[in-house]
């Protein structure tokens, strides 16, 4: 009996594949003054910053006006793949694309592709070594000179700090520790008891702020590279005074702020939007429309505290409890993204 | 008259078993075909430059493909392949970066002695402990893993530009990329005088049963030891391979391979017990898994259905795979005179 329905069900399987499949090449709308097609790549996936960064990209394509597609080549893969899908986005004939780059210099063979028959190509959030490309991304060593600067000077440049990192091997980790090191070498009296790499992954970081909390090591100070608010937690689990807390423009740590302010908990948090996606579709949609921009646009990024007013009263601006912890509130990256939030929050598709 | 009337039923179960013996090997060329069909229907102007891309893409995978199917064939598995390729990937990359292309092919061939014995250790290390292996080659990714951060912590270094048109490069026509001779060139020139000698006989016989084979008088160490440095060889080939793709070396890249790997090999039809298939059929195989993605780019498909429609295809091969023989013991069944055929 059971042999018999083998065939079925593969038969079912095989079918559902072809609908699916069919369903998803037809939906090319085209025509009018929508004449432009969208390449975005990306090479990691589940992660809450790179979906923002998608989101933004696609409510920007929707705001512009003149984007009719959008075709997404997101997955988790290494320099190699992200070369593949960068050449398939060739293929299907985009006009633009915007990646997150894996590598700085892997992917020059394959931007100077595009280029040539071309296709303009805007990386964000990381840089190439490319001429070729136009490059919007945050200033990643300013990122880590902010809040470390920031941190030493409310511990008066004497303490225990600890360094939560991201992943090893990854140029944005590289640049954050250059920026944290150089700001560690004019304040001598600070002492990094502890170095982590949390993967900017919650599990990881929960995992060593326990194990920290546990030791009894002597801790005044915690610079982390955005997994922030699992720290505060860990804190508030274990009913352990809060230490002064540097994080990323995540709504729960910038809740965390706000709220466990008079619980004692001092901090900042250094902004890094993921909204970099959206700028970059705006500038490359200028350069296919004949604006020209510079090659290598750098962001800034802006710091909040929450002990003085400007910084409160911007950590109360942007945030919204409704949020998800992770999702950064950094909504817009001006004068470039001209989305409105709605539509960011909702991950719009041109429709 | 009455010659052809006996070579007749000679030949056809001859044909048949050929038919059968390969039948998984020619359902991937089967899909295969079928996949490129699609392609090609969704994207009307396909063509070298599609062809490169397609080639450019899978050859990594491919040989890490190769490289565990060695070690599959002969009844292990190696989970420290895609740490391999990354420690063959940095180390090239950081000596190649700024000589030419005469020093970038010594590299290589440094490396690829380098992964032969790396593999080699994996057997060793598995055979002298006892442990299994499957164990032993975990602890050892973590190990190859940390020996690429500490050669190259970050992504760097580089190759000259001839040895990265190894891969990228065309031969004759922009239609046959470099990179689908190397490997057919490299596969071919190891693997065919393998599978034609007492060692490639002993790899299989070790791979279906290491019982049976010790007691026919193949020696199970050394066979066991030559499968994993086959396939330490062959991935240290893929590190290279990575290498000509990107044209630099990168700590992490490798780390992928190892899953992607062992899903080429099922879908390419060898046996996870080991002793059953060859490696044409995972090259193909990952090919498939190459166009797959792509395909869903080209077609717009949303690209969190890519994962699913690839575990799908794993299931479907597996699950035909099965129905063959399902199939034929009922067919005995039913005519008890067939079960000599």
């Amino acid at each position: 009996m059971s042999e018999r329905r083998w065939p079925k069900a593969i038969g079912l399987v095989l079918a559902a594949g072809l609908l699916l499949a069919a369903c998803g090449g037809s939906n090319n709308t085209g025509g009018g003054t929508k004449k432009y097609v969208v390449g975005i790549s990306n090479t990691l996936t589940g992660n809450g910053f790179r979906e923002e960064m998608i989101c933004s990209i696609k409510a920007q394509a929707k705001a512009s006006g003149v984007v009719s597609k959008v075709i997404v080549a997101n997955r988790n893969t290494d320099p190699s793949g992200q070369i593949a899908d960068v050449r398939n986005l060739i293929s299907a004939g985009v006009n633009v694309i915007v990646m997150n780059p894996s590598d700085r210099s892997a992917l020059d063979a394959v931007i100077k592709e595009a280029t040539s028959k071309g296709i303009v190509v805007v990386t964000v959030d990381q840089g190439v070594t490319s001429s070729d490309a136009y490059q919007l991304y945050n200033n990643q060593v300013k990122y880590a000179t902010l809040g470390a600067d920031w941190l030493f000077k409310k511990l008066n440049g004497t303490g225990n700090v600890i360094e939560m990192r991201g992943i090893n091997g990854v140029s944005a980790d590289a640049d954050r520790h250059t920026g944290f090191t150089q700001t560690l070498a004019s304040y001598p009296g600070i002492k990094v008891v502890k170095m982590t790499f949390t993967n900017w992954s919650l599990d990881p970081a929960a995992q060593q702020i326990k194990d920290i909390l546990g030791s009894g090591l002597k801790v005044d100070g915690i610079w982390t590279s955005g997994i922030d608010s699992t720290v505060v937690d860990g804190y508030t689990t274990a009913k352990k005074p809060y230490v002064p807390t540097i994080g990323a423009d995540n709504d729960a740590f910038i809740g965390d702020l706000i709220n466990l302010k008079a619980q004692g908990l001092s901090g900042a948090a250094v902004t890094n939007p993921p909204t970099v996606g959206g700028a970059g579709l705006a500038v490359g949609l200028d350069v296919l429309q004949g604006k020209s921009h510079p090659h290598l646009i750098n962001l800034d990024p802006a710091i909040w505290d929450n002990q003085s007013t400007s910084g409160l009263s911007e950590l109360q601006n942007h945030y919204d409890p409704k949020l998800n912890a992770y999702y950064s509130v950094t909504y817009q990256v001006a004068p470039y993204t001209t989305y409105t939030k709605d539509d960011l929050l909702k991950c719009a598709d041109i429709g | 008259m009455s010659a052809q009337a006996i070579a007749r039923p000679r030949v056809a179960p001859n044909v048949a078993r050929l038919l059968r013996r390969n039948a998984w090997t020619l359902g991937t060329y089967g899909l295969f075909v079928a996949v490129m069909i699609f392609t090609v229907a969704i994207h009307p102007n396909y063509g070298p430059f599609e062809v490169q891309s397609l080639v450019v893409g899978a050859l990594p995978l491919a040989f890490a493909a190769v490289a565990e199917a060695c070690v599959v064939l002969g009844g292990g598995i190696d989970l420290s392949i895609g740490a391999m390729m990354a420690v063959a990937n940095v180390v090239a990359a950081r000596y190649m970066n700024h000589h030419d292309f005469q020093t970038a092919i010594l590299v290589s061939v440094l490396v690829l002695v380098g992964g032969t014995l790396a593999g080699a250790l994996n057997g060793v290390i598995a055979l002298r402990t006892r442990v299994p292996d499957i164990v032993v080659t975990l602890a050892m990714s973590f190990v190859w893993g940390g020996v690429a951060l500490l050669i190259l912590p970050q992504p760097g270094g580089g190759a000259p530009d001839g040895f990265l048109a190894l891969a990228s490069g065309n031969v004759l026509t922009p239609w046959i990329p470099a990179g689908i001779v190397l490997l057919i060139v490299v596969v071919g020139a190891i693997w065919i005088p393998v599978k034609l000698s007492r060692i490639g006989l002993a790899l299989y016989a070790v791979g279906s049963d290491r019982t049976a084979a010790f007691r026919r008088g193949v020696r199970i160490g050394p066979t066991r030891v030559f499968s994993y440095a086959l396939g330490g060889f062959f991935a240290a080939c893929g590190g290279l391979a990575l290498l000509m793709s990107t044209g630099i070396g990168s700590p992490l890249a490798g780390t992928i391979y190892t899953l992607s790997a062992i899903s080429a090999i099922v879908l390419g039809g060898v046996s996870l017990a080991g002793g059953r298939g060859g490696v044409m059929g995972p090259i193909i195989a990952a090919l498939v898994l190459t166009m797959v993605p792509a395909d869903l780019i080209l077609s717009g498909t949303d690209p969190n259905f890519g994962q699913v429609i690839q575990g799908t295809l794993i299931v479907l091969v597996v699950m035909a795979g099965g129905l063959a023989p399902l199939l034929r013991s009922r067919r005995r069944a039913i005519v008890p005179g067939a079960s000599s055929g």
